[in-house]
C-alpha cells in the first residue's frame, strides 16, 4: 500500500549583506556587482558572506562583468543549458543559465542577458547569451 | 584516524536490503531486514549494541527527522543514537570514533534511502544554495553535467569511454535494478545531462545497510577485519568555487586515512562513483592505478541507494577480506553536489 503525500511550503531566505547589494545592483541600475575577499583579495561572484577558497569576509563591492567566457555547460532534455562562466573582473565562477547558444564552445565569450523585469535577485540574469548577438 | 594505542575497530557484522529498483517494504521494514542479518553475522542480539549512529537524510525521506522513522528497528531506544545527514560510510566512520574514544565496546551503523519514494535528481534542487542557485533550477544532476563537460575539456574519447566503463561496470553487477547495456547502446540512450548520457548514471533504488563495529584488541577469534584508518573532507558548496575537474576533497580524505598516494598495499577499491566520469576522478584524487581491481561486482552501477552507497561499499570491502580476495582494501562514499564531500576507509585483514 503506498500513502500520497506532496511537500510544498514556501519559504523567505534571507539573501545576506553582499547578495542582498548584488540583488538591488542588478535591478536597479542592471550591473553586476561582486565583492573582494578581504583575505586572499580575489574578486568573488556570486557574493556570499565569506570567500569559499580562504574564508576571508566579503569586501568592497567590484563591479564585473557583463561580458564573461564559458568555463563548462551542460543541456538537459526539457530543462534548457546551464553554464559556469568567469565573469570579466571576477575570480571563480558563476553558475547560471545559457540562452540561445546554438553551439556551445568552451572558452567562448559571452554576455549576461539582464530580465526585462526584474526583482532584485539572480534570476535578473535571465542567463549568459552569445557575445556580439544583442536582444 | 589512524591505528595507534587506543582500541583497534573491528567489523564484527554486515547486513544489507536491497538494493532493488522499488522496495513494496517501508522504510523501517527495510531496516530492520538489513540490522537483523548484521546482528545475527555479529552474533549478538540487540543487547549485545551499545551505542547507534545512522545516515539518512530528511529530504530524501520525506520528513523530518528521517531518523525518527528508524528509532526502534535500529535499537536506538534508551541508548545513544547520533544521525549524520550524510553518506553511510560517515555514519560508520562516526561509530569508530565513538570506539576509539572508549565511549562503549559496540557500535551499530546504520543507512537506509529509498529512491522510488520521488523524483530523486529533483530533490536534489533543494539541497542547494537557496540565494544564488536554487533559484536557477540548478541541482546535483546540473552539477554533474558542468564537472563531466569540464573533465572532458580536450578529451575527445571522454564520453566513449564513459560508456565503455558503465557497460563493464553494470555488466559485472547482477543487474538488480536495470539490465546491463553495450557500451553503443549506451552512447545512444537518452542524454541525462549533457556530456552524459542516461547509461553512464548508476540505477538508483532502494536499500538499507547495517554494520556492526567493536572496539577489539586483534588476535586469534576476533573479526577477521579491522578498520586501519578513516577520514572524511569537504569542498566549497558552490560548483564555481570548485575545480570540478578534481576530486580535491577526496584526495584530503585519503592523505587523513593515512594513506599513501602510491600505497603499494591496496588490493581492492571500492568507490561510490554514480556516474562513469566519477571513477576517474576517483582514481585520480586516490591514486589508484590499474594494479588493484577496482568494483568488480559492478561497483554502484550494480544499483544503489542514496547515502547507503558508501557503507554498502564498505561491506563489500569486509566481505572481500574474509573471503580471501585482498588483504587490505580502500572504501568510499560521496555526497552533495558534484562529489562535494568525501568519505574513506582503509580495510585490513588482522
Ligand atoms: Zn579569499
Amino acid at each position: 500500500m503506498i500513502v500520497e503525500g506532496r511537500v510544498q511550503i514556501p519559504f523567505r531566505y534571507a539573501a545576506g549583506a553582499a547578495a542582498s547589494r548584488f540583488g538591488a545592483a542588478l535591478r536597479d541600475e542592471r550591473r553586476i556587482l561582486g565583492a573582494r575577499c578581504t583575505g586572499c583579495d580575489r574578486v568573488l561572484c556570486p557574493p556570499g558572506p565569506f570567500c569559499g577558497s580562504c574564508g576571508g569576509a566579503a569586501g568592497a563591492a567590484v563591479e564585473v562583468g557583463p561580458g564573461a567566457t564559458l568555463l563548462a555547460w551542460t543541456e538537459l532534455p526539457d530543462r534548457g543549458a546551464f553554464a559556469l562562466v568567469r565573469l570579466d573582473g571576477a575570480d571563480g565562477a558563476l553558475a547560471h543559465r545559457l540562452v540561445d547558444v546554438p553551439e556551445p564552445r568552451v572558452g567562448m565569450r559571452l554576455r549576461a542577458r539582464f530580465a526585462p523585469e526584474r526583482g532584485g535577485d539572480i534570476r535578473d540574469i535571465e542567463g549568459f547569451g552569445a557575445e556580439g548577438i544583442e536582444r | 584516524m589512524r591505528a595507534g594505542d587506543r582500541p583497534a575497530v573491528a567489523i564484527a557484522g554486515v547486513g544489507q536490503a536491497g538494493p532493488v529498483a522499488a522496495d513494496s517494504r517501508s522504510i523501517p521494514e527495510m531496516v530492520l531486514a538489513a540490522v537483523e542479518e548484521a546482528l545475527a553475522d555479529a552474533a549478538i542480539g540487540f543487547d549485545g549494541v551499545e551505542a547507534v549512529v545512522t545516515a539518512s537524510v530528511d529530504l530524501f525521506d520525506g520528513l523530518t527527522a528521517s531518523n525518527v522513522a528508524i528509532t526502534e528497528v535500529v535499537g536506538a531506544v534508551m541508548r545513544p543514537e547520533t544521525r549524520i545527514a550524510g553518506d553511510g560510510l560517515c555514519a560508520a566512520i562516526h561509530g569508530a570514533c565513538e570506539l576509539r574514544a572508549g565511549a562503549c565496546e559496540t557500535v551499530l551503523a546504520v543507512a537506509h534511502g529509498k529512491a522510488s519514494m520521488a523524483p530523486h535528481w529533483a530533490l536534489t534542487e533543494w539541497a542547494m544554495d537557496p540565494v544564488f542557485l536554487q533559484p536557477l533550477g540548478i541541482d546535483f544532476l546540473v552539477c554533474a553535467g558542468l564537472q563531466a563537460c569540464a573533465l572532458a575539456q580536450g578529451d575527445g574519447g571522454a564520453t566513449e569511454r564513459w560508456a565503455e566503463l558503465a557497460a563493464r561496470r553494470a555488466a559485472a553487477g547482477d543487474a538488480a535494478i536495470a539490465p546491463p547495456r553495450s557500451a553503443a547502446e549506451i552512447l545512444a540512450s537518452p542524454v541525462l545531462a549533457s556530456p552524459l548520457r542516461r547509461g553512464m548514471a548508476a540505477p538508483l533504488g532502494d536499500g538499507a545497510c547495517a554494520v556492526v563495529l567493536r572496539a577489539a584488541a586483534g588476535g586469534p577469534g576476533e573479526a577477521p577485519v579491522r578498520i586501519a584508518g578513516a577520514g572524511w573532507d569537504l569542498e566549497p558548496h558552490s560548483p564555481g568555487e570548485r575545480d570540478l575537474a578534481r576530486w580535491h576533497g577526496l584526495e584530503r580524505a585519503c592523505a587523513r586515512a593515512g594513506l599513501d598516494r602510491t600505497d603499494p598495499g591496496l588490493e581492492l577499491a571500492e568507490p561510490s562513483c554514480l556516474f562513469a566520469h566519477e571513477e576517474e576522478l576517483f582514481r585520480a584524487a586516490a591514486g589508484i592505478g590499474e594494479e588493484a581491481p577496482l568494483s568488480p561486482g559492478g561497483g554502484l552501477f550494480a544499483g544503489t541507494a542514496p547515502h547507503v552507497a558508501g557503507l554498502s561499499r564498505l561491506i563489500a570491502c569486509a566481505r572481500a577480506i574474509r573471503d580471501g580476495a585482498a588483504r587490505r582494501a580502500l572504501a568510499h562514499g560521496a555526497w552533495g553536489p558534484a562529489g562535494q564531500a568525501h568519505a574513506v576507509a582503509v580495510l585490513e585483514a588482522w
